[in-house]
């Protein structure tokens, strides 16, 4: 299993809200177990996919400087399942942004229908717990660019967001 | 000055949603990290929720003086020195140090702050406004 | 990889409290993502084993009436450390209400004492056949095999 849980972003404004998409296939390993004999999209890799949208929009707000971890959930609700076949389109918007950390409300919709919705803290985490870098150089950058961040990604003024120019 | 009764319900409000206590446990007594179970990050959406129900900025450093209560200047063998508790008197006006004062142990700052000190801050912050 | 993310439950009193673990290994696959130069335990891993302790929980007290046990609600989900390779995570529910389709459990996860995720989680049960009714042989399979890996999770050496 690896750990990405969003496909694509399909919309994406600097600091505002992004909108990402995650197409549930019966070919993943994990279905098979959760559960054995019925399929459905264990509701905590929904919550990754919510919490990797967000997170990746705390982080760009900075540039990729900070190291943008998952350290709250006050509340996350669930309305219904997610199966094979659906595409399930998640949204954060940013609530607070601060040096701290940040503050997302997210929901994850299956075509017009609410999935489920919630509010996730996020916290800038020190130097000197993780080391400066949790990925190896350029990496993260080419995750943002299989993610199609940069061809949706704009800032506030409408212009395009670019990578670092220190990390490309 | 005292604070009405509805913005010490919106405070209400903001501790049982941030911490997931319910309404009766946040009394004026009650201190934040003892009796309700905050955490550093709590902090945080406590802020938040703050911030929203009273239309202030607030900073985190303001009820959570990490940067003070970590700083070797202001800390020896665990106790916050004479120049420590000065900066936490000038960061925390609105609070009531008294006991603290008595025994300023780095571990037992998270005793210390209660619901009525948080009053207390959103009043300071509502006046300066 | 198997999506069991308990390796063993040390002790279970239905109806009230499960204590289970989980070993965190540096083969576990999805570690070389999150994150590739520090590899620790993603949070939704640990909210995933909360939430399997807590159907687990539910399960054995009820004799595998119902094939689904999933989350419906988490509140207040705090992270207050990392948990990297070669820890072992212990995870407890504690069951504090239920009606006939939910239940609200109080969770944790700890290692060696210390806090490192706690949690409010509702999960709810109930059988695919009670508004899909040609879907009852596929409550039949989940059953059993949740049966299955109960008794790998829980031999019968500790069974009390």
């Amino acid at each position: 299993m690896r750990w990405f849980w969003i496909d694509r972003f399909v919309e994406f404004e600097s600091g505002r809200s992004a909108t990402s998409i995650k197409n549930v296939a019966l070919a993943e390993e994990h279905l098979h177990d959760h559960f054995p004999g019925y399929p459905v999209m264990p509701n905590s890799l929904i919550v990754e996919g919510l919490a990797q949208t967000g997170g990746m929009l705390a982080a760009e707000y900075h540039d990729f400087k900070e190291r943008v971890i998952l350290a709250k959930i006050s509340k996350m609700t669930f309305h219904g399942p997610a199966l094979p076949g659906d595409q399930l389109t998640y949204h954060a918007e940013m609530d607070d942004i601060s040096a701290d950390g940040a503050v997302t409300s997210v929901t994850c919709h299956i075509g017009d229908r609410l999935q489920a919705e919630g509010q996730i803290f996020f916290a800038h985490v020190a130097d000197q717990v993780t080391g400066k870098s949790l990925f190896e150089p350029g990496q993260m950058i080419h995750m943002m660019r299989l993610l199609k961040l940069y061809e949706v990604g704009r800032k506030p003024d409408g212009s395009a967001i670019m990578p670092p120019a220190e990390m490309t | 000055m005292a604070l009405s009764e509805e913005n010490f319900a919106k405070i209400q409000e903001a501790l049982v949603d941030a911490l997931g206590v319910d309404d009766d446990e946040v009394t004026p007594e009650a201190t934040l990290v003892g009796d309700l179970g905050a955490e550093s990050i709590d902090f945080l959406d406590i802020v938040f929720r703050l911030e929203k129900a009273f239309g202030i900025k607030i900073d985190r450093g303001e009820l959570w003086p990490e940067d003070i209560l970590t700083n070797v200047k202001f800390v020896e063998d665990g106790k916050l020195n004479a120049e420590g508790l000065a900066e936490l008197k000038t960061r925390m006006s609105f609070a009531d140090l008294s006991k603290f004062e008595q025994n300023p142990a780095i571990q037992e700052f998270g005793n210390m702050l209660t619901v009525q000190d948080m009053a207390n801050f959103v009043d300071g912050k509502m006046a300066q406004a | 990889m198997r999506f069991s993310l308990i390796d063993r439950i040390v002790d279970l009193q239905p109806g009230k409290t499960i204590t289970a673990v989980k070993c965190v290994s540096l083969a576990e696959e999805y570690l070389q993502d999150h994150f590739p130069r520090f590899p620790v335990l993603p949070g939704v891993m640990m909210l995933e084993a909360m939430t399997q302790a807590s159907a687990w929980l539910i399960r054995a007290g009820e004799d595998f009436a119902h094939s689904m046990v999933t989350l419906q609600e988490a509140r207040n989900v705090k992270y207050s450390d990392f948990v990297a390779p070669g820890s072992m995570l212990t995870v407890t529910a504690d069951l504090m209400k239920q009606d006939e389709r939910y239940c609200s459990l109080k969770t944790k996860g700890t290692i060696d004492g210390r806090t490192a995720v706690s949690a409010r989680l509702t999960v709810q049960r109930f059988n695919l056949a009670e508004t899909q009714p040609d879907m009852a042989c596929a409550d039949e399979i989940v059953v059993q095999e949740m049966k299955k890996l109960y008794t790998t999770l829980r031999p019968a050496s500790v069974a009390s």
